[in-house]
């Protein structure tokens, strides 16, 4: 079962939301839905001492993403 | 809390319907089947390959998973629901999911899908394994629940998965576009199944 909730954001934040529910084809409930699965995925793999890297398919080269 | 639909397999011999419960959950009562029905049903089947002298490529790809490290993994996390048919008092299939994953199909790529990690049906309903299917329409049924779940989550049906060999006709009829070996994972070929195919997946089942 859903439950609904109302949901204060900025006009940046709100572009935000908007750029990626066009760019992704998904509702703005379906980004932010996604959006919180990333966020969870990502913090049980930071507490469990797990780094998060990007890396550039071309170059190889790799980026780590500091999560504070 | 789970939610439980009906559906309906049919038996392997005389094609008569059976109920069976497709659960949006891998609980623990199908751990204990995987481990305590599943687990003795494969080794039976690999003592009789090996006795038989069926070459190793000939077994079944899947026989090594380990079903309770892969919830163990996922457990709580959003991101890797995962899904089960119970018949006949029994799981018969497993289903594990990762909705992370982005799709690569030209027409829809970076557009996210629902990527199926893992699809197992027990061994006694495996049509690879030679003897007479018990329950016919489980595999079929996974994938169903799938594009179901892609659909609700706004994924338009998309869904994608790199196959076992043994697996890729199975997927090929299936209706999923064949993208080809993917060098980074083992070579496995990818399938996606488009929103397009999706539907009319949708619609056939």
């Amino acid at each position: 079962m859903k439950k609904t909730m109302t949901l204060n954001l900025t006009d940046a934040e709100m572009r935000v939301l908007d750029d990626l529910s066009s760019r992704k084809d998904l509702s703005k409930t379906a980004v932010l839905r996604q959006a919180l699965r990333l966020y969870q995925a990502v913090e049980i793999r930071v507490e469990k001492g797990d780094k998060l890297v990007f890396e550039n398919e071309e170059t190889r080269e790799k980026a780590e993403l500091m999560l504070l | 809390m789970v939610d439980v639909s009906t559906i309906y397999l049919v038996t392997g011999d005389t094609r008569e319907p059976v109920p069976a419960e497709l659960r949006d959950a891998i609980e623990e009562q199908q751990l204990i089947d995987w481990q305590t029905q599943w687990q003795p049903a494969m080794i039976d089947t690999l003592k009789e390959l090996a006795q038989r002298g069926v070459p190793l490529a000939q077994w079944p790809q899947s026989w090594h998973w380990d079903w309770r490290k892969k919830q163990a993994g996922v457990a709580g996390l959003l991101a890797f629901p995962g899904f089960s048919i119970v018949a006949e008092g029994m799981t018969q299939g497993l289903m594990q999911l990762d909705l992370t994953r982005a799709a690569r199909w030209q027409a829809h790529a970076g557009k996210p899908l629902a990527y199926i990690d893992y699809l197992e049906v027990a061994p006694w309903n495996r049509p690879d394994l030679g003897s007479t299917l018990r329950l016919k329409g489980v595999g079929t049924a996974l994938l169903t629940a799938a594009v179901a779940l892609s659909q609700a989550e706004g994924f338009k049906g998309r869904i994608g998965l790199h196959s076992l060999p043994q697996a890729d006709a199975f997927y090929a009829r299936s209706g999923f576009e064949d993208l080809g070996p993917d060098g980074n994972y083992q070579g496995l070929r990818y399938f996606e199944m488009t929103e397009e195919r999706a539907r009319a997946f949708f619609e056939e089942e």
